[in-house]
């Protein structure tokens, strides 16, 4: 077993990958390791002729990775949008294992990520030295991947400055990068695509120039569809992470996940679980991530404040916190649901004491 | 065999493909008599199928001219196979004959069914919930309770929409498609797997069945050589091997009948979509319909022609799609279809391309284009010589039966709805109003004299009222199944509380109670994301009015309880934020609401939301920076309901009027404080001592920009206060009523004095003896 605290996709998943090569015998788009179909049952699993299990690396809509194929196919970009926690950047990583081959052609999106990043960076002792050369040229990940006609991702596109951003459009839509300096261009070759990731929800981002925009295909990932998967979800990874931190606490019950999944679900959508009543959203993200550090959290205040069983009111302040982000608006979402759905609910008076003492 | 030979067309009914199928295949048999599969009922009104004014979606309407509310309709789009089979017949001069089962015998079954239950269980049923009680006979259920997802389940697709869509309607040489279908569905009848309509009326299936194939044996008779049949597939491999022709007669020996009458009238796409609840419907008529417009071109300028629609509706809605968008989302759907293995792309693949280039990704835009193109909006014509429908029917008979007949002449009426006859007929014209058949417009009160049991209308009858009335058929066929069923829809349609609000006034008093149900169901969901505290301040009012006067309307309050707590709720978390930083003009209107929703707290007498509203009008009278009109308001009606004591409101608007406070600020709650309410000014001793202190210790300066304010309140009050009230400041610091002062009053000296005063001013004075 390697030493490495986490593998790229390709490494993790190669005889998968292997497998499925075996197996496809559709037609392949120029330089793609696998044909659309073989890349659909690897990020959605299922069962190979020859008896090998492929597992399921995204749970949820078919439709949604069909969509994200066929658009690789067509040579258009993809942008993947979603709230955080809705695992675009997984998708993306194991697109570019399966199609690629290869997962490390990334160029992580931040405020800071300069232009060198998305075209091409120097040597500056090889250029002082000898004047501009194909040497003394650093090339960034979306060139090796025009080079060899893979795939890049772009991590968070729309943290990236405008002005930066822009310097895709050529990219995309001549499918060339020039090099003025050395009046040389590179042409990207038969393969090379670039999947983006987003996020929708986060203000304060850049958002695209519909320039930029229009030369996406854009597929929006969405949260979890049921309450038993979400609850499903929590539990692993705060039983996994209540391990991690050593907390004395004993593993939370599964009604008090299920009372906060579902006040996020609920607030989530704008409508209670039954269907019957709407509701207002608030503006906070409440993605499943979020759900579960509320719990770690009112798990690691029963354990070191309280009597070591999680109870409401530990779950209450961290869940108060993550729904009211905007304190006017949120405010009068949250109290609106509390008084119109918690407080009538059977079973939920401590949780609605909690919360009004929390408030 | 010695009759003639049969040709069988099983189709899907309203599928564009077996259309063009059916279409090719007649032209090419020539047929010299063609059975489709209909009511014979209708068959006296087929004819004006060929009428130049007739434009399709039209129904063919069986209903009972009696009781209209027995009704059955036989929707045909342009695209539906029996529609063409109809055309074709019509253009061709060849004869075409219904077939099914007469919606005679169908109703007349119901009738006696209805009848058996009602003996058996003797349950006084009023004229209100019988119409709700008896479903009309659907007579094309098979196609949502669907035997070919059994097949489609086999060929691996989801459901059977889309397997038949792929496999007939795309294709377009489809001749032999109909030998292919009979054998098939021979193979799934054989197969015993019973359809889920047989399995819930197997006798009703076995009768029409029978009925098809006596009609099919009468026209072998007559001597016809080239029959064609057109029926659902399903019920294709029945009629193509016949049974003994005396068992179909003994089958179909007495059964009971009642009388029918039919008409066309004009139907919707969106009728003929699931979501509208019709039983028989399809998912996406506007789709079918441009399938069918594209008839004649090639394969692949479909997607190309579609995917142009929904960048023009797009961009007529001012969103972003430019041609560039379209090629690429044309080339997304070719290849989404190639990856699953599809010739070309179905609506799904184009959906999905639709919503990954031109909405980017937004589900949003994707709505106004399944309910624009995918379902279309489009509304089908009769000719106007139309025989009546029977709403028009409905309505002459409720005209008669309440003394009520229509006249051109403008007539007013007042009714009082404490009389039975009175009160149904506000019920119609109400009804009708929804209908929009304004018939009879209510005129405003004058004064609240006359009580709520009154109500003043003018009523005229205009001709084009008929036109109306036969567009209203599509809701229904009696007046209160109409006017619910067009409610609801409305209901559905409007976005906003107020165009809500407006809805559940008229529809109470309507009394459409199922209508009023679905509004209160959409009025809860409308709030709950109502953002505009001011809307729901509005809706309250007609609501608690309701509350309070359910009793007279007869109508159920409890629901409208439920909506009201709600809002109730609503507004007094809302209204401490809504009021944050007005201008005078948005404080003005804000008044307005406050005082309209006060009295609906006051109405209502509901302890509950009587705490919730004076919470909120104190949290209100201590915020600062609030504009001063609400604060003094607020202050005001704590005053008025005894939250506040004298001393306390004394003191608070000796606060608002201490100098601290700019003076503008200062008037504006004087404004709120004191509009309309003089009197409380000359009783209140500490109210008026602490005004008279703020006015005489204002700088020159100060009362100047205040003075307008001022006079603005002061104007309000009535000529009589404000004389007494120039008295009073006349009378100058020494302060004190004048009356007490009078009370050792000698008469007798002061009458002495009288005639010298009456010698001054020149008057008569009789001195009493």
């Amino acid at each position: 077993m390697s030493n490495q605290l986490r593998q790229h996709a390709e490494q993790q998943f190669a005889d998968e990958l292997k497998a499925l090569a075996k197996a496809d015998t559709k037609t392949r788009p120029p330089n793609w390791k696998l044909s659309p179909w073989a890349v659909a049952t690897y990020l959605l699993g299922g069962k190979l002729d020859d008896g090998t299990e492929i597992t399921a690396k995204y749970i949820g809509d078919r439709r949604l990775i069909e969509i994200a194929i066929a658009t690789l196919a067509t040579d258009r970009a993809l942008l993947l949008l979603g709230v955080p926690g809705t695992a675009k950047t997984w998708v993306a990583e194991h697109l570019c294992a399966a199609i690629s081959g290869d997962s490390t052609e990334l160029v992580q999106g931040t405020a800071g990520t300069s232009e060198e990043s998305l075209r091409y960076g120097w040597n500056y002792a090889e250029l002082l030295a000898k004047g501009p050369s194909a040497k003394a040229l650093v090339p960034s990940p979306m060139m090796r991947a025009m080079k060899e006609g893979k795939l890049a991702r772009v991590e968070e596109l729309t943290r990236i400055p405008a002005d930066v951003q822009d310097t895709l459009i050529t990219i995309l839509s001549e499918k060339t990068l020039p090099i003025p300096e050395l009046g040389e261009e590179v042409q990207a070759v038969k393969g090379f695509n670039v999947i983006a990731t987003a996020n929708n929800r986060d203000r304060g981002v850049n958002e695209l120039s519909s320039a930029l925009r229009r030369r996406f295909n854009t597929v929006v990932l969405p949260l979890p569809e049921s309450l038993d998967e979400e609850v499903q979800i929590v539990q692993q990874r705060v039983e996994q992470l209540g391990r991690a931190l050593e907390l004395p606490a004993e593993p939370p019950a599964l009604e008090e996940i299920r009372r906060v999944v579902t006040v996020f679900r609920e607030l989530r959508s704008g409508a209670t679980a039954d269907g019957k009543t709407k509701l207002k959203s608030p503006s906070a993200t409440l993605s499943t991530a979020e759900a579960i550090g509320v719990m770690n959290q009112g798990l690691s205040l029963a354990a070191h404040f309280g009597d070591g069983t999680l109870r409401a009111a530990d779950v209450a302040s961290g869940l108060v916190g993550a729904v009211i982000k905007d304190p006017v608006q949120d405010r009068v979402v949250w109290q609106e649901y509390l008084e119109t759905v918690v407080k009538e609910r059977d079973g939920w008076k401590d949780f609605y004491r909690a919360c009004k003492k929390a408030d | 065999m010695s009759e003639a030979p049969i040709h069988i067309f099983g189709v899907r009914h309203h599928g564009p493909g077996s259309a063009r199928s059916l279409r090719q295949a007649l032209e090419a048999l020539k047929p010299d008599c063609i059975l489709v599969e209909g009511p014979p009922d209708a068959e006296g009104v087929l004819p004006l199928a060929a009428h130049a004014d007739i434009k399709p979606p039209v129904a063919l309407l069986i209903y009972h001219p009696e009781k209209p509310r027995r009704a059955a309709y036989y929707p045909f789009a342009v695209f539906s196979p029996e529609w063409q089979a109809i055309q074709f017949g019509l253009k061709e001069n060849v004869p075409v004959r219904f077939m099914d089962l007469p919606q005679s015998v169908q109703m007349g079954i119901a009738a006696e069914a209805e009848d058996k239950a009602a003996a058996e269980e003797p349950e006084e049923e009023d004229a209100e919930t019988a119409y709700e009680s008896t479903a009309a006979p659907e007579p094309e259920l098979h196609i949502s309770h669907d035997p070919l997802s059994h097949l489609a389940r086999a060929a691996g697709y989801s459901d059977s929409e889309r397997w038949w869509e792929h496999l007939v309607e795309h294709r377009r040489d489809g001749r032999d498609v109909f030998a292919a279908v009979l054998e098939a569905m021979t193979a799934l009848r054989e197969a015993a797997i019973r359809s889920s309509l047989q399995q819930l009326e197997p006798e009703r299936e076995a009768l029409r069945e029978a009925h098809m194939r006596q009609t099919i044996r009468a026209a072998q008779k007559e001597g016809f050589n080239r029959i064609a049949v057109v029926c659902g597939a399903w019920h294709a491999p029945a009629l193509a091997t016949m049974p003994a022709a005396k068992d179909d007669a003994a089958l179909l020996k007495g059964l009971p009948k009642s009388k029918v009458a039919a008409t066309w009238i004009p139907w919707t796409y969106s009728r003929l979509a699931f979501a509208s609840g019709y039983g028989a419907g399809i998912a996406s008529p506007g789709w079918y319909d441009f399938l069918w417009s594209m008839s004649g071109r090639r394969n692949g300028h479909v997607a190309t022609h579609w995917l142009t629609k929904v960048a023009r509706l797009l961009r007529g809605e001012d969103l972003d799609a430019s041609s560039a968008s379209i090629i690429e989302a044309v080339r997304l759907s070719e290849s989404l279809a190639s990856l699953r293995g599809r010739p070309l792309p179905g609506l799904p693949e184009l959906n999905e391309a639709t919503t990954t280039v031109l909405c980017f990704g937004d589900e949003l835009p994707m709505r106004l284009i399944a309910q624009k193109l995918i379902v279309s909006e489009r509304l089908g014509e009769v000719p106007d010589d139309i025989p009546m429908v029977p709403l028009a029917q409905d309505l002459a008979r409720e005209q008669k039966r309440l003394r009520f007949p229509p006249e051109a002449t403008q007539k007013q009426v007042d009714l009082d709805l404490r009389k039975p006859n009175d009160l149904d007929r506000s019920r119609l014209l109400h009804r009708l109003n929804l209908l929009a058949i304004p018939w009879g417009k209510q005129a405003k009160q004058r004064g609240a004299q006359k009580g709520t049991f009154h109500e003043l209308w003018s009523v005229q009858w205009q001709p084009e009222f008929a036109v109306a009335l036969i567009e209203a058929g599509v809701w229904g066929s009696n007046i209160p199944s109409a006017a619910s069923a067009k409610v609801c829809h409305d209901a559905d349609a409007a976005q906003d509380l107020p165009s809500l609000t407006a809805l559940v006034d008229a529809t109470l008093l309507a009394d459409l109670p199922e209508a009023a149900e679905h509004l209160m169901t959409r009025l809860q969901a409308v709030a709950a994301v109502a953002s505009d505290v001011g809307h729901l301040m509005l809706a309250l009012p007609p609501l608690a009015n309701i509350l309070r006067y359910g009793n007279v309307r007869q109508t159920d309050a409890e629901m409208v309880a439920g909506v009201v707590s709600g809002l109730v709720a609503r507004v007094c978390i809302g209204l401490p934020g809504a009021c944050g930083s007005l201008n005078g003009e948005a404080a003005e209107e804000m008044f307005g609401r406050i005082l309209a929703t006060h009295g609906a707290i006051g109405l209502l007498q509901n302890a509950e939301h009587t705490a919730l509203w004076n919470n909120v009008l104190r949290q209100l009278a201590e915020l600062p920076n609030l504009h001063g009109l609400i604060a003094g308001r607020a202050c005001r009606l704590l005053h008025e309901t005894q939250q506040l004591n004298t001393a306390e409101a004394a003191r608070r608007f000796g606060l608002a009027l201490s100098t601290a406070n700019p003076p503008m600020q200062s008037a504006a709650w004087v404004d709120g404080f004191l509009r309309d309410s003089g009197l409380l000014l000359l009783h209140d001793e500490n109210l008026w001592r602490v005004l008279d202190d703020w006015v005489s210790g204002l700088a020159t300066e100060h009362f100047t920009t205040a003075l307008p304010l001022l006079r603005r309140t002061f104007s309000t009050f009535q000529s009589a206060e404000r004389r007494q009230m120039a008295t009073r400041v006349a009378g100058g610091a020494k302060r004190g009523p004048a009356v007490l002062a009078s009370e050792d009053f000698d008469v007798a000296r002061a009458d002495k004095a009288l005639p010298l005063l009456a010698e001054l001013l020149g008057l008569k004075i009789e001195v009493k003896s």
